[in-house]
C-alpha cells in the first residue's frame, strides 16, 4: 500500500467513526473549538489594538494649548519652535471656536459642559522620536514657551496601550495555552475511548499482519478532523463575534471601536484551524498506548447451528 | 515448517507456561496440540504468530527465527500465518466480506481484487454466498467458517487454531474438521489446539500433547472414521494405530522433559 492509499484509507476510517461516534466526537469538537475561540477573541483583541496603535504611531500627535492673553509674536515664536525638530511631520492651528466645534461634534452629550475652550497648536509627529533624547527637551522648551498654556503629549497614553496589548497577548497566549490543552486532554480521552472500543477490530488487524502505522493512522487522523473542525468553529464564532458584537453597534463603544480595526487575517485564519488539527493530531499520538488496544477477554459459551 | 528447541515461557508474573518443548512440524502436516487447560497450548500458539516472546528456546516458522524478529517485521511474518480462534473473532458490525478482507485491505489491493479474494476465500468454506450478510445473522458453524476464510484469505501455507470448535455442538465441529482436513489435503500445515478428545479420536491424525507446559506426548493416530478421499500425509512418529486417545488430564508423568508418548495409551502396533 502506497502512503497515499493509506492517507486515503486513514481519511476514511477516521470519517466513519466520527459519524459512528459522533456525541463524543461533537464534545471533543465543541472543546476544542471553546479554547480556540477564546484564545482567538485575545488574539483578535491584541492584533487590533496593535493595528490601532500603529494607526496612531504614525499620527502622534502633540497638543500645546496657548495662553488667551499670549501676543502675536509670541505665538508666532512658539509655531516656529514648534516646526523646529525634524521629527515634527506638520503643525495645525486650531481656534478657539474650531476646538468648541470639534468637541461638540465628538462628545455631543457633554458639549453643554464645556465653554470657552482654548486655542491650540496640534503639532504631528512621528513617534519612534519620543525616544530621541533632544524630545522630552524639546517639549519642554515648548511647555515654557510665553504663548504656551499647556501641553498635552500622546506618548504617555500610547505607553499605556502598548502595555496593555503586552497584557492581552499574554493573558490570550496562557489562557490559549490552557484552554489548548484542555482540547488536547479532551481530544486524548475521546481518541482512547474510541481505540477501546475498537480493540477487538484492532487486535483483528494485528493478528492479519496490520503494522502498528496502519493501526494507529486513522486514530490520529480521526483527532486532526476533531482539531480541523473545532478550529473551523471557532473561526466561524469569531467571525461572528467580529461582526454582531464588534461592528455590529450603531453606536460603537470605545473598546468597540479599538477592536474592530479590522478581522484575523487569511494566515491568522488558516492558524487557528491548523493550531486545532495540531492539537487533535497531539492529542490522538498521546492517547493510543499499546495496552489500550489489546482485545478483551475471550468469553467461550456453546454456539449451535 | 514449525521447530522448537528447548523453547520455555515464563509469565512476568513468574508463571512457568511452557518448559522445554521441542518438536518439528513438516510443511503440509496436520497436528491437533492437545492438554489440559492450562497446559500451556495457548501459549505455544502465541508463541508461533509472535504474540508471545519465549523466555528460553529457539522457534523456527518457515525457516525464519520467531525469537529475534525486530517489532516492526512481525506484521510482516502474520501475513504467512492463517489464525483461527474459539470465540471467532468477527466484527459485528462488518459483513462477511468486511469481516475476511482485513488483509487485502490493508495489502491495499483495489476493491475488485478485495472482492475476488473473498469469493474464492468463502467459496472454499461454502459461505460464498453470503458475502453481504453480517455474522449475528449466521450460525455458529458458518461464523467460524467466516474466520477460517479470512484465515486462507491470503493463502497461508500455515492455519494455526486455538480450540476452533471449543463453542460449536458436535455437528458443528465435524463439519469444521473436515474443511480443516481439506485445508490440508491442498497443502496447507495445521495445528490445531483441542482439548476434545472425541474430536482426536475421529480424525486420527499427528498430536503433541502438553501437560504443565511439558510436552510429554507426540503419537500419529488413526482415526476412527473415515473421511472421503483420506490419505495419510504424515509420517508416523509414535503409536502410529492407536484406536483410542487418553485423557490428558489423567495422564501420569506430566512434567517429563522428553516428548515420551503418551502416558497410559494402549499402544495397538
Amino acid at each position: 500500500m502506497t502512503f497515499l492509499q493509506a492517507l486515503v484509507y486513514f481519511a476514511r476510517e477516521a470519517w466513519l467513526n466520527l459519524v459512528r461516534s459522533w456525541k463524543v466526537s461533537l464534545l471533543a469538537v465543541l472543546t476544542i473549538a471553546v479554547s480556540l475561540f477564546l484564545g482567538g477573541v485575545f488574539l483578535l483583541a491584541a492584533t487590533n489594538l496593535s493595528a490601532r496603535v500603529s494607526q496612531w504611531s504614525t499620527e502622534a500627535k502633540l497638543l500645546v494649548y496657548l495662553d488667551a492673553e499670549a501676543l502675536d509674536a509670541e505665538r508666532t515664536a512658539l509655531e516656529e519652535l514648534a516646526r523646529e525638530p525634524s521629527w515634527v511631520i506638520g503643525v495645525e492651528s486650531v481656534s478657539a471656536e474650531e476646538a468648541q466645534e470639534r468637541f461638540r461634534r465628538q462628545l455631543p452629550g457633554l458639549a453643554d459642559l464645556v465653554e470657552d475652550l482654548p486655542a491650540s497648536l496640534e503639532v504631528g509627529y512621528r513617534l519612534e522620536a519620543a525616544t530621541d533624547p533632544g524630545f522630552a527637551a524639546w517639549v519642554e522648551r515648548l511647555r515654557q514657551a510665553p504663548a504656551s498654556g499647556s501641553v498635552d503629549d500622546d506618548r504617555d497614553w500610547i505607553a499605556q496601550l502598548r502595555t496593555t496589548i503586552r497584557l492581552a497577548r499574554m493573558v490570550g497566549l496562557i489562557l490559549g495555552a490552557v484552554l489548548l490543552g484542555a482540547a488536547v486532554f479532551t481530544i486524548a480521552s475521546v481518541i482512547r475511548l474510541t481505540a477501546y472500543l475498537y480493540r477487538d477490530e484492532i487486535a483483528i488487524m494485528r493478528l492479519v499482519g496490520a503494522t502498528e502505522f496502519f493501526i494507529r493512522g486513522p486514530f490520529w487522523v480521526e483527532g486532526f478532523f476533531q482539531g480541523l473542525l473545532g478550529g473551523l468553529v471557532a473561526l466561524g464564532g469569531l467571525w461572528g463575534f467580529y461582526r454582531l458584537v464588534l461592528q455590529g453597534s450603531s453606536d460603537p463603544s470605545l473598546l468597540q471601536s479599538l477592536l474592530s480595526v479590522r478581522f484575523l487575517t487569511a494566515g491568522e485564519a488558516v492558524a487557528v484551524v491548523l493550531l486545532g488539527g495540531l492539537a487533535g493530531l497531539v492529542g490522538a499520538a498521546v492517547s493510543l498506548r499499546r495496552e489500550l488496544l489489546t482485545p478483551r477477554a475471550e468469553t467461550p459459551g456453546p454456539v449451535t447451528a | 515448517m514449525i521447530q522448537f528447541f528447548h523453547v520455555g515461557k515464563r509469565y512476568p508474573g513468574g508463571q512457568q507456561a511452557l518448559q522445554d518443548v521441542t518438536f518439528r512440524i513438516p510443511r503440509g502436516e496436520f497436528v491437533f496440540l492437545t492438554g489440559a487447560s492450562g497446559a500451556g497450548k495457548t501459549t505455544l500458539l502465541k508463541l508461533i504468530f509472535r504474540e508471545e516472546v519465549p523466555s528460553e528456546g529457539q522457534i523456527l516458522v518457515n525457516g525464519r527465527n520467531v525469537s529475534s524478529i525486530p517489532r516492526a517485521k512481525i506484521p510482516y511474518l502474520r501475513r504467512t500465518i492463517g489464525v483461527v480462534f474459539q470465540n471467532f473473532r468477527l466484527i459485528p458490525r462488518k459483513t462477511v466480506f468486511e469481516n475476511v478482507t482485513y488483509l487485502p485491505r490493508i495489502l491495499g489491493q483495489d476493491l475488485k481484487s478485495q472482492k475476488k479474494v473473498a469469493y474464492q476465500a468463502l467459496r472454499r468454506v461454502g459461505l460464498a454466498h453470503r458475502l453481504n450478510a453480517f455474522p449475528m445473522e449466521l450460525s455458529g458453524g458458518e461464523q467460524q467458517r467466516v474466520a477460517i476464510a479470512r484465515a486462507l484469505i491470503s493463502e497461508p501455507e500455515l492455519l494455526i487454531a486455538d480450540e476452533p470448535t471449543g463453542n460449536l455442538d458436535p455437528d458443528l465441529s465435524w463439519e469444521i474438521l473436515k474443511l480443516f482436513l481439506e485445508i490440508n489435503r491442498r497443502g496447507t500445515t495445521l495445528l490445531i489446539a483441542t482439548h476434545d478428545r472425541n474430536t482426536i479420536q475421529r480424525v486420527g491424525r499427528r498430536v503433541l500433547t502438553l501437560a504443565e507446559g511439558r510436552l510429554v506426548g507426540d503419537e500419529s493416530l488413526r482415526g476412527s472414521e473415515p473421511l472421503p478421499g483420506d490419505e495419510p500425509v504424515y509420517a508416523p512418529h509414535r503409536g502410529e494405530g492407536a484406536e483410542t486417545v487418553p485423557d490428558p488430564e489423567s495422564e501420569a508423568g506430566a512434567g517429563t522433559a522428553e516428548p515420551t508418548g503418551w502416558h497410559g495409551l494402549e499402544d495397538a502396533s
